[in-house]
């Protein structure tokens, strides 16, 4: 029957004058290799040091190359070999060199907070005696290993990276305003460009209008001076009478040119007014005042649905009702049924008129 | 410590598109969100795949070494890190049966006398060889 080949480990065990000790070294560059900021030629000088009343009596490296390789089947026997061999005292001992090697400058790496249990579990270790051993050795109590699958390590842990995000977020937001006030800005401008457009086009049709009427005055006027001439020509002898019918005329003319001026400036009003409400109607529609003043009462804002208006009615009447208010005085009670009528007069109103 | 790719259901070595999918189709919000945190730079997941692997030897030695019940193992560690006991064989037996294997081997080839053995067998080996030899020669020389 062939046997299978031995592994390193168990030459080096097989070799070594003291299994326990070859066991123990391995537990303890274990540990070593998870470490962190420690470089190699330190690692290696640390099990140098630790070892020294060791009585292996084989070289440290082939130990530290088995220990780097993740070689879990050497790890489980030193474990065994350990568990074996060690007694109560010895096992504590063997947790002291652990913590030791573990955290002699830095903190506990989160793997090695893992180890380090898993050693003294091994070694019937209660998690009191291990608490205050750490705290002994190290001047610090043994916290709970922090945990990388959550999110809050990370944002302990990467903060810059958060903050990062939160600047390009802020970045990105600041952005959107801008470009929407800019929308916003063009908007304005083209509705005041146009009303504008509209205004200057109303005053050239005032002119025109004006225009076309100076013009018919003139004509009437010359056309009068025609007539008139006529007439002296014609009939001198009724002079008089044609005078005073020509004053009178005259003043007639300018009556019918007054009448026809209140007229036109009554059109340019009502179509500046037109302009007014439609310029105004285009950027937000103003509802009527009494019903704006009906939601003010109800606590609402315009623009609500009538299902709301219902439910602050309710919440409001419950609020203010008058016989809420029958263990106080008389004035309280008057002052809340005052309350209460206005609350449901506009309700009335509302739900009349409301959409 | 939670075991993220088994919650998941990926494997630990998937690549980057395959976990972030696998990610995405997470229901549970708050894990997506922790899954989010771990996988959402490089170096976050392989700080996270060096701890997942250091926890995954722990929790194989343990198994191997009936300490899945230990004091220190406890809650999202011990549940997600434990793996089920196929067969649990204690390295050290097993040394020692090798070690009493090879011994045996050893004394039986002491007892036997085994350089002994080895020379006889050469000697009827070349004694043989020449016999053979000779008979050749003679028939064909006849």
């Amino acid at each position: 029957m062939p046997i299978a080949r031995f592994s390193p480990f168990e030459l080096l065990l097989l070799q070594s004058r003291s299994q326990v000790d070859t066991a123990k070294l391995l537990l303890l560059a274990w540990i070593l290799v998870h470490r962190q900021h420690v470089s190699e030629g330190q690692r290696r000088r640390r099990l140098a040091q630790v070892c020294a009343h060791f009585r292996h009596g084989h070289e440290l490296a082939p130990v530290m190359h088995i220990a780097r390789q993740r070689d879990l089947k050497a790890i489980q026997l030193a474990a065994e070999v350990i568990r074996k061999e060690c007694s109560e005292e010895h096992s504590l001992g063997v947790m002291h060199q652990a913590i030791t090697v573990a955290t002699d400058n830095g903190d506990l790496s989160l793997s090695n907070h893992y180890i380090l249990r898993f050693v003294a579990d091994l070694l019937n270790v209660l998690p009191t005696t291990l608490g205050t051993l750490f705290k002994e050795l190290t001047g610090r109590a043994l916290a709970l290993p922090e945990d990388p699958s959550r999110d809050a390590y990370w944002r302990v842990h990467d903060a810059d990276y958060y903050a990062q995000q939160a600047r390009k977020a802020e970045e990105a937001a600041r952005q959107a305003r801008e470009a929407q006030e800019e929308a916003e800005q063009q908007e304005k401008r083209r509705q005041e460009e146009e009303a504008q457009r509209a205004h200057s086009k109303a005053q050239e049709k005032a002119e025109r209008e004006r225009a076309r009427s100076d013009k018919s005055r003139n004509d009437k006027a010359r056309k009068d001076q025609a007539h008139n001439d006529k007439a002296r020509q014609q009939q001198e002898r009724a002079r008089r009478k044609e005078e005073r019918e020509r004053t009178k005329r005259q003043q007639q003319n300018s009556k019918s040119g007054s009448q026809k001026g209140s007229q036109q400036n009554s059109h340019q009003g009502y179509q500046n007014g037109y302009q007014h409400s439609h310029q105004q109607r285009s950027s937000t529609p103003p509802p009527p005042d009494r019903t704006t003043r009906a939601l003010a009462v109800l606590e609402l804002s315009p623009g609500v649905t009538q299902a709301e208006v219902r439910r602050a009615y309710r919440r409001m009447a419950q609020l203010h009702h008058p016989d809420r208010f029958y263990t106080q005085s008389e004035h309280q009670i008057a002052l809340a049924s005052a309350r209460f009528q206005r609350i449901k007069s506009a309700y009335d109103y509302l739900m009349q008129t409301y959409r | 410590m939670r075991d993220l790719y088994q919650r998941l259901n990926v494997p630990p070595q998937a690549n980057d598109e395959e976990l972030q999918q696998a990610v995405a189709r997470c229901p549970n919000s708050a894990l997506r969100q922790d899954a989010e945190a771990a996988f959402a730079v490089a170096k976050r997941r392989a700080d996270y795949d060096k701890l997942h692997a250091t926890l995954s030897d722990i929790g194989k030695l343990r198994t191997q070494l009936g300490l899945t019940h230990g004091a220190h193992w406890q809650d999202d560690v011990a549940n997600d890190f434990s793996v089920p006991p196929d067969e649990i064989v204690s390295r050290h037996d097993k040394l020692v049966d090798r070690v009493s294997h090879v011994v045996k081997l050893y004394n039986r080839w002491r007892g036997l006398r085994g350089a002994w053995l080895l020379i006889a067998i050469f000697t009827i080996g070349t004694g043989l060889g020449i016999a053979l030899g000779l008979t050749l020669s003679q028939t064909l020389a006849a």
